[in-house]
Order: structure tokens, then C-alpha cells, then sequence
């Protein structure tokens, strides 16, 4: 065996040296390069995903943020025009109770004025015919029977009415 | 789960063997067919067997072995590191690769732009071969890069690249920038085009081999000095060369180990310039656009 001079130019050595330096660039190329890049592109492609959905879900909680919130104004004022129409009726209905019990009241009252003054004129004339028997009884008594119920009753009658109405103006 | 886990296990092994056993191979190989050296003897690769070819025989030698046994360890590296790429990064060495690729990215984006975005593979390649052919050396085998012919071919390559990117601008323009500044240095800059992979592949087999010379000298001379001051010993002592302990492994660091690799990074950042310099971007704009109104008339 023997070894080469230092330096000898052999043009096969150097064809196959330019050669092997191909070779390793395509395997860097196939082998390292591109799965790498491949991988990276990948995690970045799903990054980017996870980006982009975290961004929909974002506006997705707004949106729904802002219709609950205008759900929530709606509701507000739901319940006061609930409450004002609730007291309305309730006003209405107690107006109406009100006026059935005014109603009802004056109705008794005039009922009962009614029966009062029936009443009264039943007295008076209850009164009426027992001054009258009374008196009657008397004056047949004091003019022993010098008085005729029949022949003096009418003169009998308009004293006692006299009587009456000055009563009845007095009271 | 547990079976899936095993065949992956088995697979990271051969892919670590891939990577291990032609090292090893190729130091047992270089260390059982090394011929033994009398004194200061500076020799090229070893010569194991010789093919003939037409124009000239070639020589299979240890330079091509060992370049050989890099590619391999580099193909073993390769599937090793992205064996099991998840896009959560799971495994430590995938971010050695994803770094690896983004900053080989990076550096061909910074010096050559975005045109060449797909240099950075075959600057990693030239970075990789070159790195790692330097170093062997340490392990004792012979660096293919001391063989001018290795790099020679990566500086044709190169200097293939530079004129494939003059001429797209245009092949009567490619002519003309011999002439230029004026006619008379026509002769100069041939010369010139000629000199840049020359100077690449000097520059760079120069700078291990020198390494390797300087290594040999020193060890050698520290052996004369040791039989000098240490002679007097009695019997075996006296022929061990005590001196050689210590000196040759400290420059061993700078010649094999950084000189190794500045070199690799320096012919990795060469090509990016001349590549990138050669390629007349406005020139190449302009014809494009012509072709391109030309095509949509048509």
C-alpha cells in the first residue's frame, strides 16, 4: 500500500468529492429541512387555528353578552309596565269597588229614610186617631154626651191637625 | 402504547448506530492500515486500491472512505434528530433541529436575501461535510479535507453556482462583464472568475493540511528534545518521549478543532457572497418582466 502525494489534482476524486457534497445537500434537504419545516408549518397552521377560534368564542361571548344584556333592559322595563298596568287595574277596581259601595250606601240610606218617614207618618197618624178617640172620649166625657162623635168629629179633626202640623214644625 | 414505544426505542438505535459505527469503523480502518512513519514524513490519503478510469485512474483512498463515512453519519444524524417530530415539541432533539434549520435560515436570509431562501440546506451541507471532515482528525483518521481534490470539488461546485447565477442575466451580458471597465482587462478578469474557487479550495486545504504539518513538526521536535534532556535515563525510560505529553494536545484544540471549523464556516460564508454577489437581481428583474409582457401580448 501507498499513499498519495501531498498534493496530486485527479480529476475522478474531485467529480466524486463535488458529488458527495450534492448528495449531502439532498439528504439535509429530504431528511432534515423538510420535516422540520413541515412540523413547523403545521404548528403554526394550528396556532393560528387556536387563534382564530379563541377569537370567535370571544365574539360569540360578546354577542351574547350584549343580548342578554338587552334582554335584561327589556325585562326592566317589562316589569314596570307589568307594575303599571297591575296598579292601574288595581285603581280601577278599587274606584269601582268605591262607587258600588257609595252606591250601595246612599241606596240604604235612602231605604231607610223611606222607611223612617213611612214610619213617622204611621205614628202621626196612629197618634192621629188615638188623640182623636182620646180627645174624643174626653169631650164625650165633659159634655156627657152632649157631644156627637158624628156631629163634632170633623171639627175634631182640623183642631187635631192644627195640632199636628205646629208639632211637625217644631220638631 | 408499550409496543409502539419499543419499535420507536428500536428504531432510535439504529439510527444511533447509523451514526456511531462508521466512525468507529473508519478509526479501527485508518488505525489497523496505517503505515508506519519514519520521522517527519508528510504524506496525502492512503491508497487502498486503484480503479481504473478512462483519462486517469482513480485512486479509492482514505480521503473518499472517510468523506464517505461522514455522509452516512450525517444521514444517520438527519433521521435521528427528526425521528418522532410532534408540533408540541416533545423530544429535546427536536428543538436541536428546528434550531439547527432556523439558524441556517437565518444566516442565508441575512447574507444572500430572499431569493436564495433555498440555500440553506446546501450551506448546512458545506458546513456539515467541512466541520465534520476537519474534525476527524481528532479521532486519528485522515481529514478528507487535507486532500486538495475534496475540496476542489466543492469549489467547482461552487463556482459552477456563481456562473449559472451570471448567466441569468443574460448570456451576452455574462460576456460583456469580461470586458469591463475597459477591453484590455478581459484577460484579468478571466483570471479573476478563475481565482475564486481556486482561492476557496487553496484557502481551506490549506489551512487543515497546515495543521496537520505544524502537528507533525512539533511532535517530532519534541521527540529530539526529549532524547536530548531526558536521555540520560536509565534503560526504556530514556526513549519514551516524556515532552510530547501535554504540547501537541493544547494545539490540537486550535489547529483541529477551531481552525476546523472557521474554516467550514469561512467557505460557507465565501459561497453565500459569491453566489449571491454573482446574481444580477436588477439585470435578471428587467428580462423577466420583458418575458413576461412579452407572453401576455402573445
Amino acid at each position: 500500500m501507498q499513499t498519495l502525494d501531498i498534493i496530486t489534482i485527479n480529476l475522478w476524486q474531485t467529480l466524486i468529492s463535488l458529488a458527495n457534497l450534492l448528495i449531502l445537500f439532498l439528504i439535509l434537504k429530504r431528511f432534515l429541512y423538510k420535516p422540520v419545516i413541515n412540523t413547523m408549518n403545521a404548528r403554526r397552521a394550528s396556532i393560528d387555528k387556536d387563534y382564530s377560534d379563541a377569537a370567535q368564542a370571544k365574539l360569540a361571548a360578546e354577542n351574547d353578552k350584549r343580548a342578554y344584556e338587552e334582554k335584561l333592559a327589556g325585562a326592566d322595563a317589562q316589569a314596570d309596565s307589568i307594575i303599571a298596568s297591575a296598579s292601574q287595574v288595581a285603581k280601577s277596581r278599587a274606584d269601582q269597588i268605591l262607587d258600588e259601595a257609595n252606591e250601595r250606601a246612599r241606596s240604604i240610606k235612602v231605604r231607610a229614610e223611606a222607611d223612617a218617614e213611612l214610619t213617622k207618618q204611621k205614628a202621626q197618624a196612629q197618634i192621629k186617631q188615638q188623640i182623636v178617640e182620646v180627645s174624643s172620649a174626653i169631650a164625650e166625657k165633659m159634655l156627657e154626651r152632649e157631644l156627637n162623635v158624628n156631629d163634632h168629629g170633623d171639627m175634631i179633626d182640623s183642631f187635631i191637625n192644627q195640632m199636628g202640623e205646629s208639632d211637625g214644625t217644631d220638631n | 402504547m408499550n409496543k409502539a414505544n419499543l419499535k420507536f426505542k428500536i428504531i432510535d438505535a439504529l439510527y444511533i448506530a447509523m451514526m456511531t459505527v462508521p466512525i468507529l469503523f473508519g478509526i479501527v480502518f485508518n488505525t489497523l492500515t496505517k503505515l508506519p512513519s519514519e520521522g517527519i514524513t508528510i504524506t496525502g490519503a492512503q491508497i487502498y486500491f486503484v480503479i481504473p478510469m478512462p483519462l486517469q485512474d482513480l485512486p479509492i483512498t482514505s480521503a473518499q472512505i472517510n468523506s464517505l463515512l461522514v455522509i452516512i453519519t450525517v444521514l444517520g444524524l438527519c433521521l435521528y434528530l427528526t425521528h418522532g417530530l410532534t408540533e408540541k415539541a416533545e423530544r429535546k432533539r427536536q428543538l436541536l433541529a428546528e434550531w439547527i434549520v432556523e439558524k441556517t435560515q437565518a444566516m442565508v436570509n441575512e447574507s444572500m436575501g430572499d431569493f436564495f431562501k433555498g440555500y440553506a440546506p446546501f450551506i448546512a451541507a458545506i458546513l456539515a461535510i467541512s466541520a465534520l471532515s476537519s474534525l476527524l482528525s481528532l479521532l486519528g483518521m485522515f481529514p478528507p479535507t487535507s486532500d486538495i481534490n475534496i475540496v476542489a470539488g466543492w469549489a467547482i461546485l461552487v463556482f459552477i453556482l456563481i456562473t449559472y447565477y451570471k448567466l441569468k442575466g443574460g448570456f451576452l451580458n455574462y460576456l460583456k462583464s469580461f470586458t469591463e471597465p475597459i477591453f484590455v482587462m478581459t484577460p484579468l478578469n478571466i483570471l479573476g472568475e478563475i481565482a475564486t474557487p481556486v482561492s476557496m479550495a487553496f484557502r481551506h486545504f490549506g489551512n487543515v493540511l497546515s495543521g496537520s504539518v505544524i502537528a507533525v513538526l512539533i511532535a517530532t521536535a519534541l521527540q529530539g528534545l526529549s532524547s536530548i534532556v531526558l536521555g540520560w535515563l536509565p534503560g526504556v525510560l530514556g526513549e519514551i518521549p516524556f515532552l510530547q505529553i501535554g504540547l501537541p494536545g493544547v494545539l490540537s484544540i486550535y489547529f483541529d478543532v477551531f481552525s476546523g471549523c472557521m474554516q467550514a464556516y469561512i467557505f460557507a460564508m465565501l459561497t453565500m457572497l459569491n453566489v449571491s454577489g454573482a446574481f444580477p437581481e436588477d439585470e435578471y428583474e428587467k428580462r423577466r418582466q420583458k418575458k413576461l409582457s412579452k407572453r401576455s401580448k402573445a
